[in-house]
């Protein structure tokens, strides 16, 4: 494996209380505009009857997942996963803004930024990772619900904590498993209740690789054969002086 | 090219004069044109690195971002390179518009009979059929030239567009971010339309000989006259007529001005007599 590091984040539900202390953090961290965020908490509603009952929360953001198909369809590659440690992060410079991603990721992870008019997304707080601290979700969760960590390193804290989970749960539903690194602990967690739909690629997207890019290739193939063989016939054939 | 055979004399004689094909105004913007297209074409394959779009090698993707310092640099120096060559563009036809752009597209490019005979025929020569009938007279470009240039007429147009639509999309509102989507393909099949003419433009104009003296006319502006009567008749039975209708004027003035001294002298013997 090239990845040395692979960040994931770790969630117990269980934990969480709905306080919604990490959309605020996450806000103030990065500058989020109101009537925009890059993290949720999802309301699942009451669960089970009388005197069982249970309410559901589940934290969920960008899942930086193993094979991204908001990478597989930007253009310019404006989206990439960071080789280094897998987080999946977006070139502001690069992002035309063209939006093929948005329907591309199957968690809504991503939104027109209203600012800068370019796709935006939780970027696991890089710039605090860098400097060794922990997303500002996670450093804030007054439950302990948010772990982040390497995943690869059987040490870390989230590896630990899958180690002793009781159950472990991926939001994968059919037709859609992009290997999402958000693992939630303890508690099942329905992926048929969250909004999970699989990438969708857009007609245009669709046109540009099945019709375009083949007929543009052999167009500039077909003429490019011609001018070489031309081209050929006229070096065996040698130069004279009059060629009129 | 004709089987029509000139007397050695008269092949000399045309071989020897010159005559104007191309303005200044035109050569500079041809040059202009050609050099923001290598750059431009050079950018922008290696903006598409997604392996599903990509057309250059992995290498040279990496090599020109690396030389611009990043996809990001790339994205935004294609930017600025394709807003120079729009800006340029756009400001030479409307300068020139009445001029060179509407002379041209006028008189120029229209297709006449001759010109889709001309196509027949070709299309049959290429595959080796007729080869003896000669092709039909032209007009200053060919038949072939003319239609190329609807393709890079209309080309410019719908990559500028694109263009813009890309460069600012990010301005429109997100519901309206398909158009953005769409850009990218158009954009891309008109740049693959022009490209694949330019490859036979390129060689037709540097290494074919027949047409060595195109080349080399985009650069001093003139062509001889042997070849201009060999590959676009109808223009230099034109020209031709220029320089009769100018001889002419120069002749009437001259014969005008002798007159005029005929006349003066007239009056000065009167006067001393």
């Amino acid at each position: 494996m090239a990845q040395v590091k692979k960040y994931g984040f770790v969630i117990d539900p269980r934990r969480c209380i709905d306080c919604r202390a990490c959309l605020v953090a996450c806000r103030a961290e990065n500058d989020v505009p109101l009537g925009a965020t890059r993290i949720w908490v999802y309301d699942l509603g009451v669960q089970g009857t009388f005197p069982n009952v249970s309410q559901q929360f589940v934290p969920y953001n960008c899942m930086h997942c193993d094979d991204p198909p908001c990478v597989e369809v930007c253009p310019s590659q404006a989206t990439y996963k960071r080789e280094e440690d897998g987080i999946v992060v977006i070139d502001q410079q690069a992002c035309i803004g063209c939006g093929l991603c948005l329907p591309a990721c199957p968690y809504h992870a991503r939104f027109i930024h209203p600012e800068t008019g370019k796709a935006d997304k939780c970027n696991a707080c890089l710039q605090r990772v860098e400097q060794g601290e922990s997303p500002a979700c996670v450093a804030t969760c007054i439950g302990g619900a948010r772990l982040f960590g390497d995943l690869n390193d059987p040490h870390s804290e989230v590896s630990i904590a899958l180690r002793n989970a009781r159950r472990v749960t991926r939001l994968t539903a059919p037709g859609v498993d992009t290997g999402p690194n958000i693992y939630y602990i303890n508690d099942e967690v329905d992926a048929t209740k969250l909004a999970i739909h699989p990438p969708e690629m857009p007609a245009a997207d669709t046109f540009y690789r099945r019709i375009v890019i083949p007929g543009v290739l052999a167009a500039a193939g077909l003429t490019f054969l011609g001018q070489a063989a031309a081209f050929a016939r006229q070096l065996v054939k040698g130069e004279s002086e009059y060629e009129e | 090219m004709t089987t029509e055979v000139l007397p050695l004399s008269e092949r000399q004689r045309l071989r020897a004069k010159r005559i104007k094909k191309h303005g200044l105004a035109n050569i500079v913007t041809h040059w202009f044109n050609a050099f923001s297209w290598l750059v431009l074409l050079a950018t922008g394959l290696a903006i598409l690195g997604n392996p599903n779009l990509r057309i250059m090698p992995q290498g040279y993707v990496d090599f020109v971002r690396n030389l611009f310092g990043g996809i990001g640099r790339l994205v935004e120096a294609h930017k600025v390179f394709g807003l120079i060559w729009l800006f340029v563009i756009t400001y030479n036809v409307l300068l020139g518009f009445r001029k060179y752009f509407l002379p041209f597209a006028m008189k120029r490019m229209l297709l006449d009979k001759d010109d889709i005979e001309w196509l027949k025929l070709k299309a049959k020569h290429l595959v080796g059929l007729d080869r003896d009938r000669p092709l039909p007279p032209q007009d200053a470009y060919n038949a072939g030239q003319k239609l190329y240039g609807y393709v890079v007429v209309f080309g410019t147009v719908v990559i500028g567009l694109t263009g813009l639509i890309m460069t600012f999309g990010y301005l429109l509102p997100p519901e309206m971010r398909v158009l953005v989507q769409w850009a990218r393909p158009l954009h891309f099949a008109a740049v693959g339309a022009v490209v694949a003419g330019l490859i036979i433009h390129v060689y037709m104009a540097a290494f074919f000989p027949e047409e060595k003296e195109a080349f080399f006319s985009m650069i001093h502006g003139e062509v001889s006259a042997l070849y201009a009567r060999l590959h676009h008749r109808k223009w230099y039975e034109e020209k031709l007529q220029e320089e009769r209708e100018y001889e002419m004027r120069v002749r009437l003035q001259e014969i005008a001005a002798r007159e005029k001294a005929l006349e003066g002298e007239l009056v000065e013997t009167r006067g001393n007599s």
